[in-house]
């Protein structure tokens, strides 16, 4: 297994650690912010599993492929899957702030905990 | 020629969008093209289930490969017999809710884009019944997830913020954890085409995959469709959404988003992975196979869901409040078969718990349905919902009680009503399984369904005494009572009715449905996923 793949493993752990912690907490922006953070720790699982190899020479199309023969390249499939999966959670985090303001127009507090 | 038949309610729903959109700035031209495409959506399902299930010359199923790329490099639209089945329940309700929004909802609400968003809330429906693709399966979910929130968002009071917050934050939740499931399960099998999964998974050695880790994946896969099924214990954001979107949406998400939640583990455990060998390694699980698991969890959320529904519907306030702890605990009903289903060998009763649940999912939105338009009914004549405030409605409205009442007897289950069918036949795969595998949990399930019938007795009956006998006060005697309105509901109870009495071609359907759901290698057959195969 590449050195690569256990730094990924642990960013992505890491990532859902830290979303799980700021969806948890009181202050409504907080919890915005962990949906985001959650939604991009999705996305990096997402596209680790396409599989990740020591980047050489000939692995980056841009360097090997000018005047040579095109090179293998990683899985462009999971990069698709994480453009719609951007898209969609940069959607849904724009709504979670919209609602978030609005929150706090009716509520006058960012803490969750002080709604009627 | 059958496969444009696919696509069709897809494209009518799309278009529904558009032109609702467009015509925002005439008010009765939206609202007259909002019902119109509403019955053509019904129509291209109409048409779908005819010529691809129900004709005698039907060839069953069909694939749709969009794009004209071969499966399992595209997308593919699959419509079998449970694809048609659960998209004849969503034209259903959807056209009765939209019928019933046009007098309900005030037209000043009409105009905030309230149109567009329920054709949006078709098309994301749609797309997850018909897709043949699990990352296609998420992008549909989410179309249907982002209409939903602004939906429950959409009166845009505080406590209305407050629901659609919750309900946003639970699904992204819900939403990561689907795509890791997604993404390992590509990882793992090295498609996402549901029929080429099939392929792969029957023959792994063949096809030089391991399937070990699909058991922990699936794992995931169950707590995401549960959160969207609103099972327990993912099940409280129903009550507040429910309780803040408006009655016909309500309607909408009771009787067909939360089947989107339980026709996904139909789809994926039962014509996915069902054969395949790849348990998770727990002591107290017996087999190998996802259904293994799937067994134990969904009969303990189904046994918890029937609990907690039936005594917060005995102990709700309002109608509408009753209503979605109600559809918490209806949900369970659901979910025990489909238990049933997992848990059997034998393919007789495996096929009989998927009729089972799909029966009572059918009666489910169709009561469901009518019982949330007359709680729309009373709330636009009286401005209340409480039973405390409402009472004689009995008198000043018959065909609105009656509607009522026919709804609340068809959720009890009294014959000739579409419920008891649904009620028999979730009993009947319950005893059959106590009594070909004794054990504690069938047992169990067996008796809280039992409870649960009590309970949903107990609660209707509560309804119908608070809002339709007695006393009327003044809020009910002062109350007009939209006689469009009524004529809806009572065109809704006379389906509720018409299919218990005609019972017999709605069963060789769900049992063509429930045929389709534990048969794989047809599903493979009808995608035909071997572009991908060397030459």
């Amino acid at each position: 297994m590449p050195a690569v793949s256990i730094v990924l493993a642990g960013v992505v752990g890491g990532l859902f650690a830290l979303g799980t912690f700021l969806v948890l907490r009181r202050d409504l922006v907080r919890v915005v912010w962990g949906v985001a953070v959650l939604t991009q720790a999705a996305n990096v699982y997402l596209i680790s599993m396409g599989g990740v190899r020591e980047g050489t020479h000939d692995l980056v199309p841009v360097l090997a492929a000018h005047g040579g023969a095109v090179p293998r390249t990683a899985d462009p499939l999971v990069q698709a899957l994480v453009l719609t999966a951007i898209v969609i959670g940069f959607g849904t985090t724009a709504l979670a702030l919209v609602l978030t303001y609005r929150a706090y127009e009716e509520n006058d507090t960012m803490n969750v905990q002080e709604w009627q | 020629m059958t496969e444009q038949f696919v696509v069709a309610p897809l494209v009518v729903a799309l278009l529904g969008v558009v032109l609702t959109l467009v015509l925002r700035r005439r008010p009765l031209v939206q609202r007259a093209a909002s019902l119109g495409g509403t019955v053509a959506y019904a129509a291209a399902v109409g048409l779908l289930a005819w010529r691809v299930v129900l004709a005698p010359d039907a060839p069953g199923a069909a694939a749709y490969q969009l794009g004209g790329w071969p499966a399992p490099f595209g997308i593919t639209l699959v419509a079998d017999a449970l694809s048609a089945f659960m998209l004849v329940i969503a034209a259903a309700v959807g056209l009765a809710a939209v019928a019933a929004s046009i007098r309900v909802v005030d037209r000043a609400n009409q105009r905030v884009f309230y149109h567009p968003l329920f054709h949006g809330l078709l098309v994301g429906v749609t797309g997850s019944f018909l897709t043949g693709d699990l990352f296609n399966l998420f992008v549909w979910f989410e179309v249907m997830l982002l209409v939903s929130y602004v939906f429950v968002a959409f009166y845009g009071g505080p406590e209305h913020t407050a629901a659609a917050f919750r309900y946003l934050v639970l699904n992204v939740f819900g939403s990561a954890v689907f795509l890791l499931a997604v993404g390992g399960l590509y990882a793992t099998v090295g498609t996402l085409n549901m029929a080429d999964m099939v392929r792969r998974l029957s023959d792994p050695v063949a096809y030089g995959i391991d399937p070990a880790p699909v058991g922990g994946l699936t794992a995931l896969l169950i707590g995401t469709f549960a959160l969207k099924a609103g099972l327990v214990p993912f099940q409280f954001w129903v009550p507040g959404a429910y309780r803040a979107a408006p009655l016909p949406v309500a309607a909408m998400l009771a009787g067909v988003t939360k089947k989107v939640g339980m026709y996904a583990i139909v789809r994926l455990f039962f014509t996915v992975f069902g054969n395949a060998e790849a348990g998770v390694d727990l002591p107290w699980i017996p087999g190998a196979s996802p259904l293994a698991l799937l067994a134990p969890l969904l009969l303990a959320m189904g046994i918890a869901s029937i609990l907690v529904g039936g005594f917060g519907a005995v102990g709700g306030d309002t109608v509408d409040e009753l209503l979605a702890y109600s559809s918490i605990g209806q949900v369970g009903f659901i979910a025990i078969p489909v238990a049933v289903a997992a848990a059997t060998t034998s393919a007789s009763l495996r096929r009989f718990g998927i009729l089972a649940a799909l029966v009572y999912a059918l009666h489910h939105a169709l009561a469901k349905t009518l019982l949330f338009l007359s709680a729309a009914t009373i709330q636009g004549a009286t401005g209340t919902n409480r039973l405390a405030d409402l009472g004689g409605l009995a008198g000043r409205s018959p065909p609105l009680a009656g509607a009522f009442l026919v709804g609340s007897l068809s959720l009890i289950g009294v014959p000739p009503l579409t419920g008891f069918f649904g009620k028999l036949f979730v009993f009947e795969a319950s005893i059959r399984r106590v009594v070909t595998t004794p054990g504690a949990g069938g047992m169990a399930g067996l008796a809280v369904l039992f409870l649960g019938a009590l309970l949903t007795i107990a609660y209707t009956t509560r309804a119908w005494l608070g809002g339709f006998w007695g006393q009327a006060p003044p809020a009910v005697e002062r109350a007009r009572i939209d006689p469009a309105q009524v004529a809806v509901l009572v065109a809704l109870s006379a389906v509720v009715v018409g299919v218990g009495l005609g019972f017999d071609p709605v069963y060789r359907f769900a049992d063509a449905a429930a045929t389709a759901a534990v048969d794989g290698s047809a599903y493979v057959e009808t995608v035909d996923p071997a572009g991908g195969d060397p030459v």
